[in-house]
Parts: structure tokens; sequence; C-alpha cells
């Protein structure tokens, strides 16, 4: 052992402490039944989109199909069980200890986790919706939009849910509430209500890159992408400010 | 300062009329003032105050006694309610170079389950910025005498193994103050024997080390300078023979064992040098209040009576006896 005297200080850069959190909440969060699990519910969306193909529906059949089961269920649910978990599982089984009692700031562990969710979230999400917009043969039009609807809520589900995954210890149940009682029941009675939903803006790309006719989409598409982008930020800002402050087990 | 304050027993008088005298802040390498935490209505931690500074000192208290809050304090994982800590000087749940200086054995079992045992102090190694975390992985496993299963993943592991992987965590980045929350909990003798020696060492080595146990016979072997905390106040503090000695009020016991114990208690009696006696067929067990004038007198009066003395035997400088009498007042 070195004596105790005079020892430099060390402390983490961000870039590094990024790092760390991310592998180490990558291997935490890669369960196998986890990921079989939500990618047999990320299904539910190419199967849906096959039988309406088959069905020859139409544009605006299609994007509300992949609006609600991909972008409204799919996207959001896969999202909410990374995201929550990636650091309320830390927390939940008390190892977030070795990432918090160290020499390095809070919010790389944010952005880490966050990324590890992405990471995990990306493909389970994005190839099974992007192939159902396909699927549903409504052409090339509606893969792109779902494409870029499927980045932008993407990034602004997992931001929100790693902050709920910090600040709630019960992130799931309330996760499933914004997405099914919020954003599926109460965002739907209005415009007004629907503008702090989430869903409002991916339903906005679509519309707006495929002309199709939906309701509760009616944001630019610079608004639908920056606005959810805007978000993502300030959710991971206060999921940063909140892990510095909060008490840990 | 070095080391615990002056021996300390029981409660803080009460505080008159008068107002209250300004006491200053201890320093140390731990630094506790009239720190007290609260959650909700449960008062977890009240009111306490010590600094100590290197060498090992053990934090002794019943299961319940407030020891992890205290500990959860010192690290910074959660903020005092009232008072200050300090940790070498500075704040540890806002200073993030104090952090680096710091090293925490929590009591729970929980260790990243899917690493080995050497990725994981790879990783505690790396999230210190230790400059060879490879090296110093190895160099902590081997502390802990674990070399030989590195390479598993601690998932695999039984409870006491996985308690040393955490005290090598807690080594890697070579801290300056260690505290370790019931270090010694599932490991055999064998290896308790081994991690007592290994705390000595550290806090040999200028380190504070700062261990919780609720078992008395581990606080022991631990070290003599002890903090007794019993629902969340300090009751406490100082060498445990100190403390005994402290304890004016309450008799001695000594098991005296003689060839006639009969003739020699009586003798006892009439020379009132003890308070209360007990016999049986080779022993006297007495209570006096004046240990010194007896350990003095039992001697020359054994010679005296034409009675065989083979042994006199303290029952209780023990640190049991002192952690009764504190905590449980008897």
């Amino acid at each position: 052992m070195v004596p105790v005297t005079d020892r430099p200080r060390r402390h983490v850069a961000p870039t590094a402490a990024v790092a760390l959190s991310y592998r180490v909440v990558l291997r935490q969060l890669t369960s196998r039944s986890r990921i079989i699990g939500l990618s047999l519910l990320a299904l539910v969306a190419p199967i849906s989109a096959f039988a309406l193909g088959s069905a020859d529906a139409s544009l605006d059949d299609s994007v509300r199909l992949i609006a609600s089961v991909g972008l409204g269920l799919v996207l959001p649910v896969v999202a909410l069980v990374f995201a929550g978990a990636a650091i309320g599982d830390l927390r939940d089984d008390k190892t977030l200890v070795y990432l918090w009692l160290r020499p390095m700031d809070r919010w790389p562990i944010v952005v880490g986790a966050a990324l590890a969710a992405g990471t995990l979230a990306a493909p389970i999400t994005m190839a099974p919706i992007v192939l159902a917009a396909a699927l549903t043969g409504a052409g090339n039009g509606i893969v792109v939009a779902t494409l870029l609807a499927t980045v932008v809520g993407l990034v602004a589900y997992v931001a929100l849910f790693t902050l709920f995954g910090v600040w709630l210890k019960r992130f799931i149940v309330w996760g499933l509430a914004y997405i099914l009682i919020w954003e599926g029941f109460i965002a739907q009675a209005g415009a007004g209500v629907a503008r702090i939903a989430l869903r409002k803006y991916t339903r906005s790309v679509l519309v707006e890159r495929t002309g199709a006719d939906l309701d509760l989409a009616d944001f630019s598409l610079a608004m639908a992408v920056i606005v959810p982008i805007v978000v993502a930020f300030a959710a991971l800002a206060v999921a940063a400010w909140r892990l510095s402050n909060q008490d840990i087990d | 300062m070095t080391g615990l304050p002056p021996p300390r027993v029981g409660p803080t008088p009460p505080v008159g009329a008068l107002p209250p005298p300004v006491t200053p802040m201890l320093q140390g390498m731990i630094a506790v003032n009239a720190v007290s935490k609260f959650f909700g209505s449960v008062v977890a931690v009240s009111d306490v105050s010590f600094a100590i500074d290197q060498g090992v000192t053990a934090l002794l208290g019943p299961n319940g006694a407030g020891k992890s809050t205290l500990f959860r304090m010192l690290c910074g994982l959660t903020p005092p309610s009232r008072g200050t800590v300090e940790v070498l000087g500075a704040n540890p749940r806002t200073d993030r170079d104090v952090r680096g200086r710091v090293s925490l054995v929590p009591q729970q079992d929980a260790l990243f389950d899917h690493l080995s045992a050497s990725e994981f102090l790879e990783f505690a190694a790396r999230s210190h910025a230790v400059a060879d975390p490879d090296g110093a992985a190895r160099h902590a496993l081997e502390l802990v005498d674990l070399t030989e299963v590195g390479s598993k993943p601690v998932g695999q592991f039984s409870k006491g193994m996985r308690q040393r992987v955490k005290v090598a965590a807690a080594l890697v980045n070579d801290p300056e103050v260690l505290i370790l929350d019931e270090p010694l909990a599932g490991l055999d003798p064998v290896q308790r024997r081994h991690m007592i020696t290994l705390f000595h060492r550290l806090g040999d080595d200028g380190r504070c080390v700062l261990v919780s146990s609720h078992v008395l016979d581990e606080v022991a072997k631990i070290g003599s300078r002890v903090l007794v905390i019993a629902q969340g106040r300090l009751v406490a503090s100082g060498d445990y023979r100190d403390l005994r000695e402290l304890m004016d009020d309450r008799a001695h016991r000594i098991r005296l064992a003689a060839s006639d114990p009969r003739k020699l208690a009586t003798a006892l009696v009439e020379r009132g040098l003890v308070s209360g006696l007990s016999i049986d067929d080779r022993n006297v067990m007495v209570d006096t209040l004046d240990v010194d004038a007896f350990g003095r007198q039992v001697a020359a009066l054994s010679v005296e009576l034409g009675v065989r003395l083979t042994e006199v035997a303290p029952l209780d400088d023990d640190l049991e006896s002192v952690f009764r009498y504190l905590v449980e007042g008897r």
C-alpha cells in the first residue's frame, strides 16, 4: 500500500464516466427474458401491419396503425422497460452506490445509462416498427416517416423514462400509467392536453411526412422533431439533478 | 487531533436555564458535529458528535441503532438533517474529490452479479480513476485471498466471498478513509481473522478505518477504540477498557478460585472489601466497588488465612459487559 501522504487528487473525466456507466448498465439490462419478452411484444406491430396490408388498407389506416400500435404502444413500452430500469434497477438492487460514490459528476452516469437503454431499445423497436410500415404496403413515404418518428420518439421516451427510473420507485407502474392513461386516454381528449404528450409529436411527424389525415397531429415537422429533443435534454438534466440530490441506499 | 477524544460515557447532561456553552467544532479525518437524521417522525441518529483520525475504530451498536444511517451520512449518501459531517475536511455529499479518497463497504449484499470478481474490481478501479486499474484489481484480489477465483462471476460466489469482493472493491483506490459496514458478516473464522489483520494493517499505514458491528466479540478483536451507539445516540466513545473504569457506580465482578472459598469469603466480608458475593464448591464470586484496594489486599489476605488462591479473574472488564451497561443499563 502507498503511504497516505500527498496523494494526487483523482477524478473521472465525463467521457470516461459515460463509458463506465454505459458498459455496466448495458450488461445489467441485458437479460435474455427481458429481450425475448419485449421482442415478442414488438412483433405485434408487423403482424398487425401484415394483416392490414393484406386487406389493401388506405394510407390513413396504415398511418393510424403505425401511430397507435408502433409509436403508441411498442415504442414507449420497450423504452420504459429499458430506460426505467437503467438506473431504477441499480437503485432497487442497491448497486447504484458503486457509481454514485465515485469521484465523478452525476450527469455522465445518467447519460451513460440512457445511452445503454437506447442501445437495447433501438433494435427491438425500430426494426419491427419500420418493418410494419413496409408491410402496410402504403409506399416508401410511410417507411421514411416511421423511421424518423421512431427515432424522435425513442430519444424522447428513453430520456423521459430514465428520469422516471431515477425519480420514482415504481417506475414501471408510473410509466405505464403515463403511456396508457395519459397518452392513451386523457391526451386524446383535446389538443391542449395533447401538447404535453409525446405521442402527439410522433404522430405529427408521420402526418407531416405522409400527408395522411390523423387526429391530434397538427404540429409542423420542425416542431415535432425539436420539442421531443428538447424534452429529452430537459429530462436528462432533471434526472442528473435528482440523482445528485437524492438519498442513496 | 489524533484518535478519539477522552472517553465519555452516558448521554449529554441536561442544559439548564443558562445559554448552552459554545462547543468547539471537532476536527479529524472524520468529524461529526451535532449530527441528527430524521426520516419523517423517526429519529434515526440524534445529536451525535465525534472525531476520529488514523487507526482502526469500531462502531458498536445493536441492530437498528443507527450505525448504517451514520455511515451513509459519512459517505454523503444521505445528508444529515442537522449538524455537519466532514471527511478529510470536506463535505462528502458535495465534494467530488473527497469521494475518490473514501471507500465504503456497504452492508447490503449488492454486487454486479454478471461481472467476474476481476471485472468488478477493475470497474471499481476505473470508476476511481486509478492509473493502473488492472494492477489495482489484481492487488486487491490478493489482499482478500480471492486471486484463484477472480475469473468467476460474483453471482456464483458464496456470501463470504462476496463480502471479500466488496472489501477488495473498497481497497482498489487506496483510500485514506475506509468505512466498513458489518464487513465480517458471512465470513468464516479464518477469513475473519485475516480481515481483522488487514484492517489493522490499513490503520497502521495511516488510514482512518471505521468498522461497524453488532457482534461484541468481533469488535473486541477489531480494536479497543470504540464508539457505542444505541437508539441513535452516541452513548460512549473511547477505549472500552477506559470506559469500564469510568463506570464508578457499578461494582466490578471478580471470580476467585480458592482452596477454601468459604473461609476466604467470610474474611472478605469482615474486612469490608466486597459489596456482594456468592460461593460454590471452588469459587467465590465477589462484587467490589474499589477494585484497586481489593487487588492489593486479596493476595495478602489469602496468605494470612492459609487459603491457596489459584485464580483471580475479572468477569466484566470485557466489551460485552461495557456494552450491556451502556445500552441496556445492567
